[in-house]
C-alpha cells in the first residue's frame, strides 16, 4: 500500500505507545498518531487531553481542538486543566506524551513560542514571528515518563540552539534535568518526516536511530543543522503494514495526513 | 431568591471599565468561551485591558485586532487546528500587545493561588526553560529572576519555582446552563472555570440555557460554580459562537477561518466589527447574523445526547423574558433579551 511521509511519521510515533500506557496527546497531527495506536496495537492504553477529556475516541475526523465536540462525544470523564496537566501529568502519573514542535535542538529542547531577529539579545523584545507558545507542552515535557516529539524534518527546524526553550528536553544535556526535580524522564524519541532520533543514554544528545525506506542518512544529515551523530545500530524503520495504515486512516477520517 | 438576569449590554457597561484586569473562561481556543461578552466589550469601546487569557481564542484575537487590550497573560496563543491567531500575532509582533508566556498548567495554578488567598504558588514545571528566564513585562532582566523565581523547598532543599497569583477584577465565564441566581453547570471540559470563578473579584455568567433551580437541586454535584460567587447572569444562546459549546453546538468552521483571516489586517478587522459586532442589537438579530441554516448545521453534532438529562428544566425565550422583568437589574427601558 502507498503511504505519505506524514502517515509514516504518525505510525512511527504511534508505535511508541505500549498497550496499557496512560497517554496524553497534544492538539493536531500528534493526536492522530495517538488514536491510531489505540485503534491498532494498544487497545488498553488510556487516552487523555490536557483539556481534561478522558477515555474518548474522536468521531468524524481530526478534532479542531482538545475540547471540541469530535473528541467530547464519547468521553468517559470531563475534568479540567489542573486535573489533566497537574494531577496526572506534572505529578508523574502519565506514561507517554506526544507533542509537536516548530524547532528542536540536539538535546531535545523544543521551541513553539517564536523566532527572534537576535535570540541571544538580553533584551527580550517582540518576536519576529510569534508562534503558539507552550499550551500544555511544557507541563507534558516536564512531567511525562516518556515524551515523543513529532515534527517535520528540515535544517531550519533542527537547530544547534533553539530561539526559545518552550518545553524542556535535556536542557544542556547529561543530567541537567535533575537540578529541577521534574517527575518525567524527558524525550525518548524525535519522530520526523524522515526518520527517528533517540538520545545517547549518557550525553542525552539525539542521534539518528533509524530512517525510512524513502529517506537516507545523507538526506537526514543535510536536514539537521547540528552535526548529527549516527547510531552504530542505525537501521531502516519498518514500513507501515496494511493493518497499520487501515487503522490510521480509520482515525484520520478527514485525511489530514494524506496531504503530501 | 435573588434573580440576577441581566442584558449583555448592561452587564458590560456596569461591570467592565478601561484598564481593568479582565479574564474570560473557558478560554480554550475552540471551546466555549464568553465570546459574545467580548464582542460587546469591543462595541462599547473598552481599551487598555490587561487580559488574563488562559488560552488565546477568538476573544483575544478580536481584542488584539481592535485595540481592546494591551497586555495579556496566557498559556497558549494559537487557534489549535484553525491555525495561528492573526489578530493576536500581528499585535504582538508589532509590540502593540505585550504577551507574557505561561503554560496551560501554570495559568490555572495562578488562578488557584488567588482563589485560596495564597501569596504565590509553587511549581515543578515551567522552570529551567525560557518561560522562566524570559519576561515580556520585564524585558531587560535576563535571565529573569522575578517572573518565576526559584526557591528551595524548606523540607527537602529541592529547587522549585514560584508563580505569581492571578487575580482578575472581573471574569466573564461561559457556561452551558445556569439558573437565575447564577448556579452553573458546565458540559465538556471545565478547563479553568472552577478556579477562575474563585480567583476573580467579580464573576459574570454567560449561559447558553437558563434552567430552573430544580435542575440544580437534582444535580447539585454538577454545579461547579455556585450562585454565591456570581454577580449577574446573561442569558445568551450561542454565546460561544463561532467556537463550540459541548452538547449544544459545534464550532462554525467556515466562520472560524473567515474571522481569523479578516482579523489579519486593520481593514479586515474593522470590516469584521461592522458586520459581526455593530450589526445587531437584540439576541434575535444576533441569531440572524449567524443565520438559520448555519445554526441548524452547528446544532446537529455528535454531542447533543449530553443535554438530554437537563432538557425538561430549560426555560423558553418567553419564560426568560418574564424572568428578566423580575430581575434585580431590570430597568423599565431595557430591551428584553437584547443588548
Amino acid at each position: 500500500m502507498e503511504f505519505t511521509r506524514q502517515e509514516m511519521m504518525a505510525i512511527a510515533t504511534g508505535r511508541e505507545i505500549r498497550d496499557g500506557d496512560l497517554c496524553i496527546f497534544g492538539v493536531g497531527l500528534s493526536m492522530l498518531a495517538g488514536y491510531f495506536a489505540l485503534a491498532y496495537h494498544a487497545p488498553s492504553a488510556i487516552s487523555m487531553t490536557e483539556g481534561g477529556v478522558y477515555g474518548s475516541m474522536p468521531v468524524g475526523g481530526l478534532p479542531w481542538g482538545i475540547e471540541d465536540n469530535r473528541i467530547s462525544a464519547n468521553a468517559t470523564c470531563f475534568t479540567n486543566a489542573i486535573d489533566a496537566l497537574g494531577f496526572m501529568c506534572s505529578s508523574g502519573r502519565v506514561d507517554l506524551g506526544i507533542i509537536g514542535a516548530a524547532q528542536v535542538d540536539k538535546f531535545g529542547n523544543v521551541n513553539t513560542t517564536g523566532f527572534w531577529t537576535d535570540p541571544t539579545n538580553p533584551h527580550f523584545g517582540p518576536p519576529k514571528t510569534r508562534l503558539n507558545g507552550s499550551g500544555g507542552a511544557n507541563d507534558i515535557g516536564s512531567g511525562c515518563k516518556r515524551v515523543v516529539i513529532m515534527m517535520a524534518h528540515d535544517a531550519k527546524r533542527f537547530a544547534e540552539k533553539v530561539d526559545y526553550i518552550t518545553t524542556p528536553g535535556y536542557l544542556d544535556g547529561g543530567d541537567a534535568r535533575e537540578k529541577y526535580g521534574f517527575k518525567g524522564g524527558g524525550p525518548v524519541a524525535i519522530v520526523t518526516t524522515l526518520g527517528i532520533l533517540r538520545p545517547d543514554p549518557v550525553t542525552k544528545e539525539f542521534m539518528l536511530d533509524s530512517y525510512y525506506s524513502f529517506s537516507s542518512i545523507e538526506e537526514i544529515k543535510a536536514a539537521t543543522a547540528w552535526d548529527l551523530k549516527i547510531s552504530p545500530e542505525v537501521r531502516i524503520t519498518p514500513e507501515p503494514t496494511e493493518g497499520e495504515l487501515e487503522a490510521l486512516r480509520s482515525v484520520d477520517v478527514t485525511g489530514m495526513l494524506k496531504k503530501k | 431568591m435573588p434573580n440576577k438576569l441581566i442584558t449583555l449590554k448592561d452587564a458590560v457597561s456596569k461591570f467592565t471599565r478601561d484598564g481593568m484586569k479582565y479574564a474570560s473562561g473557558a478560554a480554550l481556543p475552540v471551546g466555549s468561551d464568553s465570546i459574545a461578552f467580548g464582542r460587546e466589550m469591543v462595541r462599547q469601546g473598552r481599551k487598555n485591558i490587561h487580559y488574563f487569557a488562559h488560552c488565546n481564542n477568538q476573544q483575544a484575537n478580536l481584542f488584539c485586532a481592535l485595540g481592546v487590550c494591551d497586555k495579556i497573560d496566557g498559556g497558549f496563543s494559537g487557534l489549535e487546528v484553525y491555525g495561528f491567531a492573526n489578530g493576536f500575532r500581528r499585535a504582538v509582533e508589532a509590540g502593540k500587545v505585550i504577551y507574557e508566556d505561561y503554560t496551560n498548567l501554570s495559568m490555572p495554578l495562578r488562578f488557584l493561588g488567588a482563589a485560596l488567598g495564597w501569596p504565590f504558588v509553587p511549581t515543578i514545571t515551567n522552570i529551567g526553560t525560557d518561560i522562566q528566564d524570559r519576561s515580556s513585562f520585564i524585558p531587560d532582566e535576563f535571565p529573569c529572576k522575578s517572573k518565576i523565581p526559584e526557591i528551595k523547598d524548606p523540607f527537602t532543599g529541592q529547587i522549585c519555582g514560584v508563580l505569581p497569583v492571578a487575580k482578575p477584577e472581573l471574569a466573564s465565564i461561559h457556561v452551558t446552563m445556569a439558573d437565575v441566581q447564577g448556579n452553573a453547570i458546565i458540559i465538556g471540559t471545565e478547563w479553568s472555570r472552577y478556579e477562575l470563578a474563585r480567583a476573580a473579584e467579580k464573576v459574570i455568567i454567560q449561559a447558553d440555557f437558563i434552567v430552573d433551580t430544580d435542575c440544580m437541586r437534582q444535580y447539585p454535584n454538577l454545579v461547579r460554580i455556585p450562585d454565591l460567587l456570581v454577580e449577574a447572569v446573561i442569558p445568551w444562546q450561542l454565546g460561544a459562537w463561532p467556537q463550540c459549546s459541548v452538547g449544544i453546538y459545534d464550532s462554525d468552521e467556515e466562520h472560524m477561518f473567515m474571522m481569523n483571516k479578516m482579523l489579519g489586517s486593520d481593514e479586515g478587522a474593522l470590516d469584521y466589527k461592522a458586520r459581526y459586532i455593530d450589526s445587531w442589537e437584540t439576541h434575535e438579530e444576533y441569531l440572524a447574523v449567524i443565520g438559520k441554516e448555519k445554526i441548524e448545521k452547528i446544532m446537529t453534532n455528535p454531542t447533543t445526547h449530553l443535554i438530554d438529562p437537563y432538557r425538561k428544566w430549560i426555560k423558553t425565550n418567553e419564560q426568560i423574558e418574564a424572568l428578566m422583568a423580575q430581575s434585580r437589574f431590570a430597568k423599565p427601558e431595557s430591551v428584553v433579551c437584547g443588548r
